[in-house]
This record gives structure tokens, sequence and C-alpha cells, in this order.
């Protein structure tokens, strides 16, 4: 393998431990830092807002009829876009046995895992009783009331309850062997939580090897997974008959946005990390420059199913669509958003040809924050061009978000990034048994 | 276990069918004639008195969340002096095959044995899906507790939506809904069981007439009609011109257009092309050049 | 079409029903009832099922009968009297919406007695003895010193015996002044149906049985006269079954109201020539030879003046079209043409009426099914104008003012300075059941009951060729500490003594209405199926009232042109201000919810709805586009509306159903004292009117003043609940033709 490509093969194993676990217990003041602000970000933007909607009620939002759909869902299919690279991108690395994969699947997945969270937590502040938020689970009852399967919400409790369970658990098992590792250098309750999360890992053949199976399983069962959660949540549109939601290149659209959107996300946290723990030499230029070339690709992608579903609009030539389209692109109050969103996903992504832009870590940032604005702009027009200019034009009206929902939008970022400066301390943050592979010693490997 | 499989897969055949029932007991359906409405907004009143649904104050209708169930759209084409203005009442329809009840995670809207898309409070977790996927933007929602907001706040007067003594105008036929649920014109359920009620103890079918929801009950061009359109010779079956049982059955198990069936020129079902089967069947007023031209503005 | 649900609200109501209604009262207001309600429970009250009261709506003078759906005793919700011959079981939303009168949160719940400044609404709380006993004192006081006269009884429109009362107690307390107002009291059209109809009434206008329907501003599906009525006439006008011919309607007036909206044609004519449009109408008609009269020489004589050209150029309406409709108008049978109120409310009203009456003189209409027909004369009491209020106060004539229900504060111009001349009459007591802009200057407040609580009866005004008397019964026990108005004049009649005491001898009112029952009873025996009395009452409390629904056979009226034309106006109408000023024509509406103002309380009524604008809550002005174009306007910008007597300002609403040369503000908001509900809403374009009433009627002309229009910095918008009123070839609301619905082997 090319490992002299990664660049880290003059790094000692020691080195390795000593530098991924340093972060898990060594916590200086910023971090504190960090995660005061976290806290008290976290109860003014999202907490507060939230207590205040439940208490008052749906109303102190911006929703309206016929906009019943507002910024809540727009978050929730956008953190739903986000989980996708993580996860599915180690999955696929995995098992097309790709090297540079290790050092960022770790953080990739966890950051998968946490972005359902945050969609999930959308969906409850989206529902007018939130208090009742079980009833959609299929659980007994004396009633014999089970749920809508019919329903693409339905669809959806089901497809993010797989995904967030088995993206966990791809994550968990990838772990066990950091976890053991960290078990072995700590002592006091760390020795204890690690002990009980390493489930008795000692390192043996046996272990290595059924490890091995199961994470294979996971990243074979994870592929097909993501694939169908992103099109069941482009089915809660898309089986409506509204203008503007009802096209039937919705799955495929959405699951393409959601793997651009995921790797742009994974590139911004990937510079973030960097910097903030000082993993310069673990997540290498290589690796910007890998996901700035799939990055091209997914640009690509992005902007053929753009003119498609524009197209099929346009072509299928009836008054709803084409008010649909009109309003999405010139006659909606925030048509800029439109053609600032073709800026950042159809053009900024292409300058990631030249490969000087794609080592540059400034453009890099910068082009990958700029997707993922365009991704949540594009998710925004969706729902909120649309439902605008239903059927009956009498009922139209424009859709004004309210503060609440703007803060707790705000605050879905902030209570992200909680989880995973919550994450960086209480987890091994970065595969060290990959990151030893990819150093080089020969370790046993069963075939597979 | 095998047992339980086999009922799920039953079950869930019958939802498939539109509708779910084969054939309801009932098929409440409402004819609208546009040629008498006048626009005049008594329906809507009458359906705010029967049906407990709040007042909201100037600024909750300025975003769109009246609560009424039935309103009257007007629409005007042309410039002065070639006006042309057209009103339309819309409520629920009832649709045969209804979208918010595909949407629904909880089944807290479905289809009754009467052809009715009934909505049920207390099962709802307000998740606004049925009512973005209804093409009559009919839905409307319980954003807060009406009976405490004041919703004179910015007049600098103090009333809520029930302020006493007003609420003890409230129907006790009717829920007064809770803050976070959905609602929707039920076509006075209330009076259609009471009704089935009566019947029932005498042992006889609902008489065509018997049953009039209170916006058809006031209008006084008396431009609604309700009734059952299981029964053929029912007034509204006779004015939507489906006056054979064949042709009702034809109606729902082809998903047919209305014109193809009706003998009434008049008759046509809004929206008719978008295949929700909707039970409400307007007659269509007589106008010169009234016909809606495309195009915005 | 008595079917079953009609038959058991009725079964439900019966005799015995009404006096449960009272025996309830009686129940509740006792204090161990109080405690422990229901203990002997009555007879009639069935937790869970509804009773239903016949009664009289009183939202309106049209004069519908209703049912109150009664549960526990409570009312809950209003039905049309399916039985009763004017409204047929419909009713319009103010009449669905009365509840909210019955429980309005602002009703007075005491009586009351000011203590401080006059008009600065500082009340406090006395009980009725206290209140009665005031109110003795002063008349006593007023009568010892000779001073009977000077008395006024002002009250709203009643025409029902509550109104023999109070003229009977007037009359014996020795004061001739007894007056009633409305803004909208159709005077106009009585006198000018005087003179071609030859009687004092508004006749039945049968609306559902013509075949072409000529419309001069007559607003009927709104707010016009007997709106319910003329719906239902409407209804069948267009599609009545058994009808093979679908009657047409033409509406012909500046601003398109509701009824134009529906109408098959608009003829959107210069403001204040409909009255030449007519006698051009009528010119054709005589030309064309339709008139078989044998005075027809006379008439074209008298019309002469009245040829297309000059008619054409005068009201802005082309030959043709003049010539096509009176051609349309003559050889449609029957046809029918009715005034409204835009055009009873220039200053010649009465010429305008009477030269649309022509038309259906000369097109043979009066006394013909779908045509006009002349109703029984009411017993009614004339309108007095207003004015003479504000004179005989302002000269200080008037001593001591009894109110009853009548806002006339609110709805007469500020320049006939009523509020003022009120301000110099020593006393003022009101009886009215919520506070208002004219009780606000009472001295002493004696609450009445609402409709929902009292007894009475009302005959209705016009009624459909025949009489209809509605009785009203208390289908609710008082919700407040409140007094009928007419117990109040007979408790008033017994302390004062004298005549008063011999004349009303009755114990209560609801003894008097029975008796005075008795008595209709008595008188018509012959046309009255029931046996006895008890029975005879028993079914006019469960049916609504009493009609025998046999038109009488109608004098023939002699119409001479001679008469007639000394009434025909050949001038357009005059219009205060000077158009170079105030360029703009001002016609002021009544509100489809809120009439003249007086639905304003009402939350329901607030929310619903305009139909043309869609406007809720609020106050706008109606524009057309192309006349804002140039003037810097946009939608929703506040508007200053100067005339040279008053402005008001509000935000405009661009309405395509508008002469360019003309603007129109619905009447109803501008409350300053009405209630939570309405006060702070809105303006009230009466402010903008002169201080003139017709001298022959004493009609206030609402649209005899220009205006002029600069637009203003404010944020205040109004909301109107429309999106985009265009249907953008959706086919929503779908459309057949004439012709198409001739193949459906009906005529159109
Ligand atoms: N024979 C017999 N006895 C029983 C029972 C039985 O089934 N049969 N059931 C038992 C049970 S479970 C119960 S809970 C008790 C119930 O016993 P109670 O509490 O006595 O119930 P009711 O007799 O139904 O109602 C009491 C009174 O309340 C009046 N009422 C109705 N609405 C109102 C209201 O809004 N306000 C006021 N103040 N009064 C109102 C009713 O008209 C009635 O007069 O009876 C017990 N006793
Ligand atoms: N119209 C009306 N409705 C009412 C009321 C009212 O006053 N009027 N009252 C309300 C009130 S207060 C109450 S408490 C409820 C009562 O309502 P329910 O609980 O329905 O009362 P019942 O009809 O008395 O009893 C129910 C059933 O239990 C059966 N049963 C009796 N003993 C036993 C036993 O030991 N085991 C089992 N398994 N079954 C048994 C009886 O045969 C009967 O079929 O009704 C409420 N509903
Ligand atoms: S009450 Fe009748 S006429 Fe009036 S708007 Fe409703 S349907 Fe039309
Ligand atoms: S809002 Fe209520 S009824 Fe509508 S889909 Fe959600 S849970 Fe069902
Ligand atoms: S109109 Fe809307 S609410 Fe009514 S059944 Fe159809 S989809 Fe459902
Ligand atoms: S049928 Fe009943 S619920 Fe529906 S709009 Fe009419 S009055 Fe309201
Ligand atoms: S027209 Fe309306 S307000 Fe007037 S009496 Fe009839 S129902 Fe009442």
């Amino acid at each position: 393998m090319a490992h002299q490509q990664q660049g880290t093969s003059n790094i000692s194993y020691r080195e390795v431990n000593d530098d991924v676990i340093k972060s898990m217990t060594e916590t200086g003041r910023g971090f504190y830092l960090v995660l005061a602000v976290c806290i008290v970000g976290l109860a003014l933007t999202f907490g507060l807002p939230w207590a205040y909607q439940i208490y008052v009620g749906q109303g102190v939002t911006g929703l309206q009829s016929p906009e019943y759909w507002g910024l809540y869902l727009t978050n929730f299919v956008f953190w739903i876009g986000i989980s996708h690279s993580g996860t599915l991108l180690s999955a696929i690395l995995f098992i097309t046995q790709t090297p540079w994969r290790r050092s960022i699947y770790r953080s990739a997945e966890a950051m998968t895992f946490f972005s359902v969270v945050t969609a999930a937590t959308m969906v409850f502040i989206h529902m007018g009783r939130p208090w009742n938020f079980y009833w959609p689970f299929p659980y007994p009852n004396q009633r014999e009331m089970w749920t809508n399967f019919q329903s693409p919400l339905m669809f959806d409790v089901f497809a993010i309850g797989t995904y967030s369970t088995s993206s966990f658990l791809f994550l968990y098992f990838g772990s066990i062997p950091d976890l053991a590792a960290v078990r072995d250098r700590v002592t006091g309750w760390r020795k204890r939580f690690y002990g009980a999360l390493a489930l008795g890992w000692r390192g043996t053949d046996r272990e290595w090897h059924l490890l091995q199976k199961a994470y294979t399983f996971c990243a074979v069962f994870i592929i097909p997974l993501a694939v169908s959660v992103h099109s069941i949540v482009s089915w809660d549109f898309a089986s409506s008959k509204i203008p503007g939601l009802n096209k039937t290149i919705f799955a495929p659209y959405f699951v393409i946005g959601a793997i651009y959107s995921g790797t742009a996300g994974i590139i911004t946290l990937m510079v973030i990390l960097r910097r903030a723990l000082k993993f310069e030499k673990y997540i290498t230029k290589v690796h910007f420059d890998k996901l700035g070339m799939l990055l091209v690709v997914m640009s690509l992608l992005w902007t053929y199913v753009n003119v498609t579903e524009v197209f099929t609009g346009w072509y299928a030539n009836t008054s709803y669509e084409n008010e649909a389209l009109k309003y999405r692109m010139f006659t909606t109050p925030s048509a800029y958003l439109f053609w600032l969103m073709i800026a950042c996903n159809a053009f900024f992504p292409l300058l990631y040809i030249f490969r000087k832009i794609r080592l540059s870590i400034v453009a890099s940032l910068l082009i990958s924050i700029g997707i993922n604005l365009g991704m949540w702009i594009e998710r925004f027009l969706i729902i909120e061009t649309s439902l605008p200019r239903k059927f009956l034009p009498f009922m139209w009206r424009d859709y004004h978000p309210s503060w609440v929902e703007w803060s707790i939008t705000a605050g879905s970022f902030i209570f992200f990034t909680s989880l995973f400066v919550l994450f960086v301390k209480f987890w091994p943050s970065f595969s060290i048994y990959e990151i030893k592979e990819d150093i080089g010693i020969p370790m046993e490997r069963k075939g597979r | 276990m095998a047992g339980f499989i086999e009922l799920m897969l039953e079950r869930f055949k019958v939802y498939r069918e539109p509708g779910y029932y084969k054939r309801f007991d009932y098929w409440w359906a409402m004819v609208i004639d546009l040629d008498r409405c006048t626009g005049c907004g008594a329906c809507v009143t009458a359906c705010q008195a029967e049906n407990n649904t709040p007042v909201v104050g100037e600024e909750e209708c300025g975003k769109g969340r009246n609560l009424s169930w039935i309103r009257i759209e007007r629409y005007i084409e042309g410039e002065y002096p070639n006006v042309k203005v057209k009103f339309i009442p819309v409520l629920c329809p009832q649709c045969d095959r209804a979208p918010c009840e595909v949407a629904c995670p909880v089944y807290a809207t479905y289809h009754n044995q009467d052809g009715l898309n009934v909505q049920v409070y207390n099962r709802c977790v307000g998740t606004f899906t049925c009512a973005t996927y209804c093409p009559y933007d009919v839905r409307r929602f319980n954003w807060f507790t009406y009976n405490k907001k004041n919703f004179l706040k910015g007049n600098g007067g103090s009333s809520t939506s029930f302020e006493p003594p007003l609420d003890q105008q409230l129907n006790p036929d009717v829920s007064v809904r809770e803050m976070g649920v959905m609602e929707k014109c039920t076509f006075c359920i209330q009076r259609i069981r009471a009704a089935k009620d009566r019947a029932k103890d005498e042992n006889r079918p609902i008489r065509d007439g018997e049953i009039q929801p209170a916006c058809v009950q006031t209008c006084p061009t008396k431009a609604l009609t309700f009734g059952d359109l299981n029964n053929p010779k029912s007034r509204i079956a006779q004015l939507a011109g489906l006056s054979t049982a064949g042709d009702l059955h034809y109606l729902r198990e082809s998903g047919s257009k209305i014109s193809d069936i009706s003998s009434n020129p008049r008759t046509y079902r809004l929206l008719e092309d978008l295949n929700a089967a909707p039970t409400i069947f307007y007659l269509k007023r007589v106008m010169k050049n009234g016909s809606s031209t495309a195009g915005h503005e | 079409m008595l079917n079953r649900r009609d038959f058991l609200k009725l079964v439900g109501v019966g005799g015995a029903g009404a006096a449960a209604g009272f025996a309830l009262g009686e129940l509740t207001k006792t204090p161990p009832a109080k405690l422990i309600p229901y203990l002997i429970p009555p007879e009639d009250v069935i937790p869970g099922i509804a009773n239903w009261y016949a009664s009289a709506c009183m939202q309106c003078s049209a004069g519908c009968g209703i049912l109150v759906r009664v549960m526990e005793g409570r009312a809950k919700k209003i039905e049309g009297n399916p039985l009763h011959p004017i409204n047929k079981g419909g009713l319009c939303a103010r009449g669905q919406a009365g509840l909210q009168l019955l429980y309005n949160p602002d009703r007075i719940k005491n009586p009351l007695k000011r203590n401080g400044k006059r008009g600065k609404g500082e009340f406090e709380e006395i009980t009725w003895e206290e209140g009665l006993s005031i109110l003795t004192n002063n008349l006593m006081e007023l009568r010892s010193h000779g001073e009977a006269d000077r008395l006024y009884l002002l009250t709203s429109l009643i025409r029902g015996h509550l109104n023999f009362l109070l003229a009977d107690f007037m009359k014996a307390y020795g004061s001739p002044n007894y007056l009633q107002y409305d803004l909208f009291q159709y005077e106009n059209l009585r006198f000018a149906n005087k003179i071609i109809v030859g009687q004092y009434t508004i006749p039945h206008y049968d609306i559902a049985n013509t075949n072409f329907l000529l419309s001069f501003g007559a607003d009927f599906v709104t707010t016009w006269i007997s709106p319910v009525n003329y719906n239902y006439g409407y209804g069948q006008m267009r599609q009545g079954e058994g009808r093979n011919v679908r009657g047409k309607l033409v509406q012909i007036e500046p601003r398109l109201s509701l009824t134009g909206a529906n109408a098959d044609e608009w003829v959107p004519v210069r403001p204040g020539t409909e009255g030449v449009l007519a006698l051009g109408i009528a010119y054709i008609i005589l030309e064309g030879g339709y008139y078989r009269g044998g005075d027809a020489k006379l008439w074209k004589d008298a019309l002469k003046k009245y040829n297309p050209e000059a008619v054409a150029s005068t009201t802005e309406v082309s030959e043709d079209r003049i010539k096509q409709l009176g051609k349309e108008f003559a050889t449609t049978k029957p046809s029918l043409a009715i005034g409204g109120e835009t055009v009873s409310s220039y200053e010649n009203g009465v010429s305008n009426l009477v030269a649309i009456n022509l038309l259906n003189h000369l097109s043979g209409n009066i006394g013909k099914t779908g045509g006009v027909i002349p109703n029984p004369d009411v017993i009614k009491k004339s309108f007095n104008p207003i004015a003479t209020i504000a004179k005989d106060a302002s000269r200080r004539k008037i001593k001591t003012l009894i109110l009853h229900n009548a806002n006339p504060v609110f709805t007469t111009p500020e320049t006939l300075k009523l509020k003022d001349a009120l301000k110099d009459i020593p006393f003022i007591a009101s009886l009215s059941s919520l506070h208002d802009e004219t009780t606000a200057l009472a001295d002493l407040i004696l609450p009445s009951h609402t409709y929902f609580e009292d007894w009475g009866d009302d005959f209705a005004e016009p009624t459909v060729g025949y009489s209809v008397a509605t009785i009203m019964q208390p289908a609710v026990s008082p919700l407040f500490n409140t007094k009928g108005a007419g117990d109040v004049f007979i408790s008033l009649a017994k302390t004062l003594g004298g005549n008063l005491q011999k004349d009303i001898t009755w114990e209560d009112f609801g003894v008097f209405l029975r008796d005075s029952w008795k008595k209709i009873y008595e008188r018509h025996k012959g046309d009255i199926k029931e046996a006895n009395f008890e029975d005879f009452w028993n079914d006019l409390l469960a049916r609504g009232g009493w009609w025998d629904a046999v038109p009488k056979a109608s004098k023939p009226v002699r119409v001479a042109a001679s008469e007639v034309s000394a009434h025909l106006s050949s001038e357009p109408a005059k219009f205060e201000g000077n158009d170079k000023e105030y360029p703009f024509y001002l016609i002021l509406y009544p509100h489809l919810s809120y009439k003249d103002g007086r639905g304003a309380n009402l939350p329901w009524l607030q929310e619903l709805p305009d139909p043309m604008t869609s406007v809720v809550w609020g106050t706008w002005i109606e524009m057309n586009s192309k006349a804002a174009t140039g003037m810097g306007i946009k939608e929703g910008d506040m508007l200053l509306v100067e005339s040279p007597f008053g402005k008001i300002t509000a935000p405009v609403y661009f309405y395509p159903g508008q002469r360019p040369d003309t603007i129109s503000i619905p009447l109803g908001q501008g409350h300053t004292s009405y209630g939570r509900y309405a006060d702070g809403r809105g303006a009230n374009p009466i402010e903008l009117l002169p201080a003139k009433t017709d001298p022959k009627t004493g009609a206030i002309p609402l649209n005899s003043t220009r205006i002029k229009i600069t637009r203003v910095n404010a944020p205040k918008s109004f909301v109107k609940m429309e999106g985009v009123a265009k249907e953008l070839g959706r086919n929503i609301v779908q459309t057949i033709t004439p012709e198409e619905f001739k193949k459906m082997g009906k005529e159109a």
C-alpha cells in the first residue's frame, strides 16, 4: 500500500497512543471554555426558546397555512443530509479498502450519529404536541391501534431509527480495540468506564476476527441503508401532490445532496479538528486532495439533478409547476437565495478541479462551508417555495420564520457541536489501531 | 403468530383500498351550486358557531391562521370595467383518496364507514403533514391554547377566544380542541351521529334531508345540499346527475372524471386532476366568459 | 316541507317549553336554587338534550324567524326557522352571530349611575330599585313642572307590541316625542312607493320569480332591507326547482357590490345619474311601444328629454347599452326593477327611486308574480328625522331623554353636532344592553334583556305579500341583572300613577303580550284554525309566529304622469365639494356584517372576511388601481381622506370593481365606546358627511359628498385573507356559458 502517500509512516505507535489518549485525558482551559460556551449557548438559543414554544404553542413560530412546514423541517433534512457522508463514506471506503480513510473515519462516523440525533430533535421540536412523541412508534396498546404504515413519516421513523442504531453500532464496533487501548492506559473512574465500554476486549485473534466480520457486515448493511434513509426522507415531500415537491427525481436528488453536503461537512470538520487537536500529522493534505476530488464529482452530479428537476417542472408546463418554479427562482422574497445556492453548489466547488485549491486548507474550508450553506438553502427552498404556492391561489401566502425558529436553527448547530466536543473528550476520536495499520507494522491479517 | 400475521396482512390490504371501505354504510356528500351561492359568508359564521372554532384576532388572521373550516374564495379576473368576480365555498370535500390520510403517521385522520375523512383530535401529535398534503388547504391548526391567549393585546384590549361568558355558547356536542392538534370540517359529524342514533332507535335508515350540517342549514340561497350518495334517489345524487347506483359504483372503482359519468354538465369536482376524489360536487356557475386565463397578473 | 328534524325541534318548543324557560329563570334566581341547581330539575330540561325555542332575529330590521337551541338553560346555536315565510330556514351571518350579543363580555350586568363627568364612561353599580326610582323621580318632577312634553324617547326600530306599549306610555305621560331612529330606515323608498305603488310601505320584491332583475345599486345579498329573503329569492331565480328559465340580473352601480359581483352584467354608471339612466330606459320602453297604457303620450312628453343620446352623455353609459337594457327589460316577462341604498343615498334619492319604480309601472310589473307585490299596510310608526333631535336638544327643548337600543351618536355625521347637543340635555337614561357611543353620555343605565331573554314580537316590513308576525320568547333565563324594556316601562307606569296607571295595567310585559295576542286572536278568528286561544298561543310559540299565507288581492293603483313627473329630477345628483379640489365621488356602504356598525362588537363578525376584499377586523378604502397610478400609492398604504366636512385615515385596497373617479368605504368601524372588540378599530367614514338630511324624509344622504386623498406615512395596514385572487387557468370556479346552459334544455 502506498503508505508514503499518507505521510504517516514516520510516526511511532506510542506516539499515536499518546496523542489520542492525551486528547481525552488532558483537559486544558480551552476545553472548559468551549464546553461552557456550548452549554450557555445551548440553553439560550435552543433550550429556552423550545421551552417557550412548548409552553405557549407552535404559534410562536412563523408557520401558518399553508406553510405548515418551516425551518425545523429544513434543519431536519439538512442534518439528515450531513449524516450521510460520515458513515456512508466510511463504509464505502472500508469496503473498497481505501487507505486514507483510516485517520478520518472515526470522527466522520461520530458526525453521522450526532447529526442524526440533531435531526431527530428537530422532529420533536416540529411537533405540535411533542409530549406525545412516542405515539408514532408501534408499541402495543389496548386499542390495537398501530401506526399508519402508509405514511412516509412512518417510513421515517423506521428508517431513522434503523440508521441511527446501525450507525451507532458501526461507530462502536470500530472503536472497541481503541476503547480497550484507552482502558489500559488510564486510571480511576476512567478505567471502569472504558473497561465497561471495551466489553473485555483482549485483542485475541478470535476477537479481531469477529470484529472484522461484524464491522464488515455493518459496512455492507449501511450502504443501502443510508441510500434508503435519504430516499425516504425525500418521500416525505415527493409523496405529496404539492407542486415543487411531487418529484420522482427526489430520492436520488436527496441522496446525492446528502452525500455532497456530508462530504463537505467532513472537510469542514477535519479542518477544525486538525487545528484544535493538533492532528496535522494524521489528517494530511492527502485527505483534502482525495475528498476534494470527491466533491467535484458530487458537485457535477448535484448540478445535473437540479437541472433535471427544473427541466421536468418546466417541461410539464402546468400552471402549478410553472408558478412554483417562478416563485422559487424569481418572485419569492428570498429569490436571491436560489442564486446563492447555485453559486455555492454548482460553481465554487468546481475550483476543486485545481490541485492547488484542493491542497489549500483555507480554500477547502471556505468551499466546504459554502457547500453546506448552499445545501441548507436548498432544503429551505424546497419547502418554503413550494408550500406557499399550492393549488388554490387564494390561499397563497409567504413564509417569514420567527426569531424562535432562527434561534433554534442556530441552536441545532450548537447542539451538534456540543455533542462533538463531548465526543472528542470521551471517545478516541481517531482510530488508534487503524492509524497504526497505516503506519505499516505488519499485523496479522486474517483473510476476509 | 401466524394468525396475527394473517390479520395484519388482511388489514394492510384493506387499508390499501381507496377509502378502506368497499362500500360505505352511508356516503355523505355535498353539492354546492355556484350559480346560487352569492358569497354572503353566512355559512362561515354558522360553522364557527356550531363547531366551537375559536376567533383568533387580527394579528393571527394576518398570518393565515384563522380557524374557519369553511371559507369563501373569491377570484377577480379582468380590469375595470370588464371585471368578473367568482365565489366558491371551500371546505374539506372528504376526499375518497385523501392525501391527508396517507400522510398521518398515527392514524389521527382516517376514512370512516360513512365515507368521511375523520379527524381524531386526541390522537393527533401535530406533525402538520396532513395539512401540507391537503391540496385544498382546508386543514386548520391549533397554534395556541385559544381560551388562554389574549388576542386583543395589540389593540390594547383583553379577550381570549372564548372569553367568559362567550364560552357558554360552546356546543357541548363538539370538543374544544387542544393546542397542537389539527382540525378541519367534519361535515358536522355530531349531527350525523345524532341522526344515525335516532334512526337506529327507530329501526329505519336516515331519510334524505334529515341531516343538515350547520353551513347547509343556514345558507340563505340554498346553494348547499347535503345527503347520501349511496342513495341514487337522494337530492344530491339527483343534483349532481348521479342518478343510478351503477354510476356511483363506477365512480369509486374507476377513479374516472365526474364529467364522464354525471348526466349534469354543470357538475364538476374541484382540482379533480389531482385524483384525490373529493366528495363535494360543485355545479358550475352560468356566466359569460367565465373561464380563467393562465398567467399571473 | 316539514321534515322530521324540524318537527322534532318544534315538538321541543311548545308552550310548556317556553314556560320552562321562564320557570328555569325563576329557579336560578332564588338563592337555594343557585346553591343546589337542578335539585328539583325542571321538567323540560334534560341534560344533554336540546330544546329549540322559536323566536325572532333582532340583528336587523328584516324580521327573520329563528330557532334557538338551548341546552341546560344555555343558548348554543341559532338556526333559521324553516317555517318562517321571510327567511325560510336561512340566516345571514349577523343572524348567526346573535349569540355573541347574548354572551358578550361587555354586556352591562347591573343598573349603572354616572359618577364622573358626562361622557367619561365612569359609572357605579346600583340596584334596580335605586335606578328605577331615579328615573321615576325625574319623570315625576318633569310632569309636575308641566314639562311632560319635554321627555323624549328615542328607540331603534321597534315594530311589535313593545312599540304600542311605548306609544301608549308616552301618550299617557303627555309627550308626543316618541322617536325611532335607524341610519337605514328606507324612508326614501317608502316615500317613492307611495307615489308609484300607492302605499307608504316597502312592497315585496318577488326576486324568486322574476326573469329579469334590474337592480340600481340594491345590494340585496348583503344588507339591503331583507337580505335573507332576497338571497333566497336570488337562489330561486337562478336555479330554482321547476324553473326552466334562469333569471338574469343586471346591476347598475358605480361600485361593484357583492350583488353586483353576482350579476350577469355590471353597468358602472356615473354616481348620481342612476335616476337619469332609469328615465332613459323608460324612454326606450315608451319609444319601443312596449307600454300599452292609454296615457303613453303623456309619459312620452314627460320623458322626452331622456333620449339615449342625452342620457348617455350624462350617465356615461353607452347609447347601445341603454337601448338594449330598455328592450330587454320591457320584453322579458316578468321583469323587476329595484333601487337600493346607493341610489337612495344621493341628495336626490327620492326622485331616483321614483324613476326606478316608474320602470315597473311602465312594464306592468306591479302586482304581478315576479314583479312588485304590494304588501299589507303595516301599522308603523314613521321615522323622525334625527336632525330634529339635534335641533331640539341644542335648543334645550329636551329635558329628559330615554334611549333604547339607538346609537345615533355613532351613525350620524359629526357635523350634525348631535353629541354636543345631547350634552345639553339635563338627564339621559339608556336602556341599552351594551355600552355604545350614545349610552356613554347617559346619566343612568337600566340595562335591558337581549332578544334571547325577553318576550316580544315583530311585524316585519316588508313581508312577502301577506302579514307576518314573529313571536319572540325568552329562550334562556337572563344572564345578568337586567330587565326587559317593556317591563321597565310598565313598572314606571305603575309608580308614576295617573293616566299611566289607568292605561297600563298589565303586571308585566309577558302578560301584556299575551293579552294583545288574545285580541288578535279574537279579531282574526276566521283565519285562524285553532279552536281556542290557548291552542293558538301554544302553536304561536311552537311555530314562531303567525302568518296567513294568503296574499290579499291588491287594489290597482292609478299612476298619473303629471303627478309623478313632479317627483322626477332631470338633473344628476349634486355633490358637496367642488370637483377640482375634491376629485373623487365618495360612496359609503353598509358593511356585510356590521351594517351601520352595530355588528362590530361581535368577534365572529369581525373575523368574517369581507366577501369582496377579504379584509377582517378593520376599515379599508376601495379604490381603482388606475386612479392610484401617478399618486405613488401602493395597496395597503394609509390614506388621508378629506371632504369639506371631515377627514379619516384608513388603508387602501385596490379594487378593480370601482370606477376610477369613485372611492368607496364601508361603514361600521371606528367605534370609541362599543366594547373591546369594536373600539379603536378602523375609522367611521360617516365623519366625512355634511349636516344634511333629506327634507322630505329625514334620510342622511351617504353618497353626496366628494373627497380628496393623500398618502400618509403610517405603518398600519389592513389584514386581508386572500393570497392571489387570480385563478391562473386552474379552473377553480368553473363556469358554463348561457348558451351551453340552454343546451341543457333550460333558458338562461
Ligand atoms: N341507582 C344507581 N345509583 C348510583 C349509580 C347507578 O348506576 N345507579 N351510580 C353511582 C355512581 S358511579 C355515581 S358517579 C353517582 C352519581 O350520582 P350524582 O352525582 O347524583 O349524579 P346524577 O344524579 O347523574 O347528577 C346530579 C345532578 O346534577 C345535575 N346537573 C347536570 N349538569 C349540571 C351542572 O352543570 N351543574 C350542576 N350544578 N348540576 C348539574 C343533574 O341534573 C342532576 O340533578 O351515582 C351513584 N349511584
Ligand atoms: N348517560 C349517562 N352516561 C354516563 C353517566 C350518566 O349519568 N349518564 N354516568 C357516568 C358515570 S358517573 C359512570 S361511573 C359511568 C359508568 O359506566 P359503566 O362503567 O359502563 O357502568 P355500568 O353500565 O354500570 O357497568 C358496566 C358493565 O359492567 C358489568 N359488570 C357488573 N359487575 C361486574 C363485574 O364484577 N365484573 C365485570 N367484568 N363486569 C361487571 C355490568 O353488567 C355492565 O355491563 O357512566 C358514565 N356515563
Ligand atoms: S351561505 Fe350559501 S350563499 Fe352564502 S356564501 Fe355560504 S354557500 Fe354561498
Ligand atoms: S398533524 Fe395530526 S392529523 Fe395531521 S398528520 Fe400530524 S398527527 Fe396526523
Ligand atoms: S380535503 Fe384535505 S383534509 Fe379533506 S380529505 Fe381531502 S386531503 Fe384530507
Ligand atoms: S359541514 Fe359542518 S363542519 Fe363542515 S363546513 Fe359545514 S358547518 Fe362546518
Ligand atoms: S337578515 Fe340577518 S340579521 Fe336581519 S333579521 Fe334576518 S337573519 Fe337577522
